[in-house]
């Protein structure tokens, strides 16, 4: 990692300012979550893919802590030690370091120690006016800073789930498509088995045993799989059950009565997933997929236009704004739409600012329900380096 | 010694006999030097070759920031510390000895999970149940994160295990584990089975050279003496 120079230091400290006025004149209270924060419920909520690239240790005292990977979770915790009921309407903003292992190596664009300066807006149920409010303060802020030509990369998890939501097919299949909906290659696979075979496990089962169980009995199929347990000599180990056990059986069999996912289902899958296009001629493109194919799903494309409409009139050129049904952010907190605002010095893979919705965050950590909430960071040494004309 | 080529040997347990034998088969002997307590030797009759007696996963260390040229250690062990192996070091020959699979073993009881995807489908409704993520006790965390990510399995938390992994599921350490095995007798007899297209990495001992090493002209002398032997 090179030292960092003053001149660095004075800049990145001076645009700082620039972008926390601009979130703090929006009535967003500036906050300073801690940087060590517990390991368990760090990691418990990004899962391992994060993990993998958070700073861990034990303190003298044997406690498992973390320096935070991003502002986020921190942010989270804060609103709920302060409203742990998280029944309360907050806007919150920060700027402060954070850190992340790179395995690719340490570079100017992927630094292990990085400041972000964001904003985190809970409890709001005016969805689509709460993410256009994000998308416009975030550019707001990194034109204040400085930087003139970016594209505005979008994409939205909520018409994904009202897609699946509106073809036919048992709910463990849609949660697998949305599993997988992050990697594309295992995405595809997953659709073409459920097209072919939904249920490739069942032919390993035991025959004997699955003709014992019933649907319709969960108490006699339980009996059934005990007593296979015992004929097997296979002793119960573990946190799981026999009833858990059976339901895992119960859902194979499911799937394998199932009919396989049709072949225009998957098609419609796979076309939608392909739509890639500037905003407007994308809503339109949808538009028209979902009517060709008969399927309706009005309500998250009235979403998707009524929060373009909204970018648009807050002065957003739509020319900017390019619509991925692909992209999802590859943090897997996010539940709806997504956006990363792009400069061509770095290319796509080091967006100098992104965010979007993540409703279930809150409940990760340790709200009771599920919480309406929106946000977004500014990578500020890419906002810097990409005002300076990629000199890093 | 400057110039000269470090060969990393295990220095203690059955690899380090079992390296001693193949070298020896070569017809590349190791002999102790010196007062450094052991841990320092050479190889008769071979020129500009100085061998340091370490650890098995201290070898991956050497040869990962180049402190050794030459190492003999077991593949999971490479691929486990470090992370861009490719790039640091080479495998050159594999020796035929330490051989173990790294796998992912679960309950047998768990009759409905035979395979990496049913892991992944099972584990919302785990994380509903228990009100937590399926925990996974391993000693190889690098390894065991890159596996289940090309296997698409994201639910899960590594509980990092030193010794006795294998006991972890039946103590509720932990759910599943990630080890190494030979036989499969130790899983079996802990209640455990290796899923279908669970196994990870078919390891073994392996003549290793770093890349990042400084190659003097005698080092890389030596070091084709030392390949040309064991691949015989």
């Amino acid at each position: 990692m090179v030292a960092e120079s003053a001149r660095k230091f004075e800049a990145l400290e001076a645009q700082a300012q620039r972008l926390m006025s601009v979130f703090t004149k929006a009535g967003y209270e500036a906050v300073a979550p801690a940087i060590i924060q517990p390991a368990d419920v760090f990691l418990d909520v990004v899962g391992e893919r994060l993990r993998a690239r958070t700073y861990v240790f034990t303190d003298p005292d044997g406690s498992e802590l973390c320096l935070r990977p991003d502002l986020t979770v921190p942010t989270c915790r804060l609103h709920l030690e302060r409203h742990p009921e998280a029944d309360v309407e907050a806007r919150y903003c920060y700027n402060g370091p954070a850190f992340r292992f790179q395995p690719g190596g340490v570079t100017a664009a992927h630094p292990r120690e990085f400041r972000q300066a964001g904003i985190e807006y809970f409890g709001s149920s005016s969805r689509e006016e709460a993410e256009s409010e994000a998308v416009r303060l975030t550019l707001e802020a990194v034109r204040a800073a400085g930087l003139e030509s970016f594209g505005l990369r979008i994409g939205d998890l909520g018409l994904f789930q009202a897609l699946l939501d509106a073809i036919d097919m048992p709910d463990r299949w849609r949660a697998r498509l949305r599993h997988q909906f992050w990697r594309p290659d295992a995405f595809h696979e997953e659709l073409a088995r459920l097209t072919r075979d939904p249920a490739d496990v069942l032919h390993d089962l035991p025959a004997d045993l699955m003709s014992r169980m019933d649907p319709a009995n969960l108490a006699r199929s339980e009996s059934a799989v005990a007593a296979y347990l015992d004929e097997q000599g296979l002793e119960l180990i573990g946190a799981r059950s026999v009833r858990e056990v059976t339901q895992g059986l119960l859902s194979a069999a499911a799937d394998a009565a199932a009919e396989p996912l049709s072949s225009e289902a998957a098609d419609l899958i796979d076309a939608y997933t392909k739509v890639k296009a500037p905003a407007r001629a994308a809503g339109a493109r949808l538009e028209d997929l979902m009517n060709e194919r008969g399927v309706a799903i009005e309500a998250a494309l009235e979403a998707y236009q009524k929060r373009l409409q909204l970018l648009i009139d807050s002065g957003i050129d739509p020319a900017l704004i390019e619509f991925s049904a692909e992209f999802g952010r590859n943090l897997e907190y996010y539940t709806g739409f997504v956006f990363e605002i792009v400069v061509p010095e770095l290319g796509t893979g080091s967006p100098v600012a992104g965010g979007g919705r993540y409703d279930g965050l809150l409940k990760a950590v340790g709200a009771r329900e599920a919480v309406p909430a929106v946000g977004s960071a500014i990578h500020t040494e890419r906002l810097l380096s990409a005002i300076d004309g990629g000199e890093a | 010694m400057s110039g000269s080529l470090v060969f990393a040997v295990p220095s203690k347990g059955r690899l380090m006999e079992q390296t001693a034998e193949a070298l020896g088969r070569a017809g590349l002997v190791l002999r102790k030097t010196g007062s450094d307590r052991g841990y320092r030797g050479e190889v008769e009759g071979l020129e500009g070759v100085e061998v340091a007696f370490v650890s098995a996963s201290e070898i991956a260390h050497y040869l990962k920031s180049g402190q050794a040229h030459l190492g003999i250690t077991g593949e999971d062990l490479i691929r486990e510390y470090i992370i861009d192996a490719d790039k640091r070091v080479e495998l050159l020959h594999p020796l035929g000895f330490g051989r173990a699979d790294v796998v992912v073993a679960v309950p047998a009881c768990w009759i409905d999970i035979r395979k990496m995807a049913h892991l992944q489908a099972m584990a919302p409704a785990f994380r509903r149940t228990h009100e937590r993520r399926l925990r996974v006790a391993t000693k190889y965390t690098n390894l065991t994160r890159r596996f289940f990510q090309s296997k698409g399995v994201s639910d899960y938390r590594i509980v990092e295990s030193l010794g006795a992994t294998e006991g972890t599921p039946a103590s509720g350490a932990a759910d599943i584990i990630v080890d190494i095995t030979t036989t499969g007798a130790t899983l079996k007899a802990n209640g455990l089975k290796v899923l279908d297209d669970g196994v990870i990495l078919r390891s073994q001992a392996n003549l290793v050279a770093s890349r990042v090493a400084d190659w003097s002209d005698t080092a890389r002398a030596a070091r084709h003496q030392i390949v040309a032997r064991l691949k015989g």
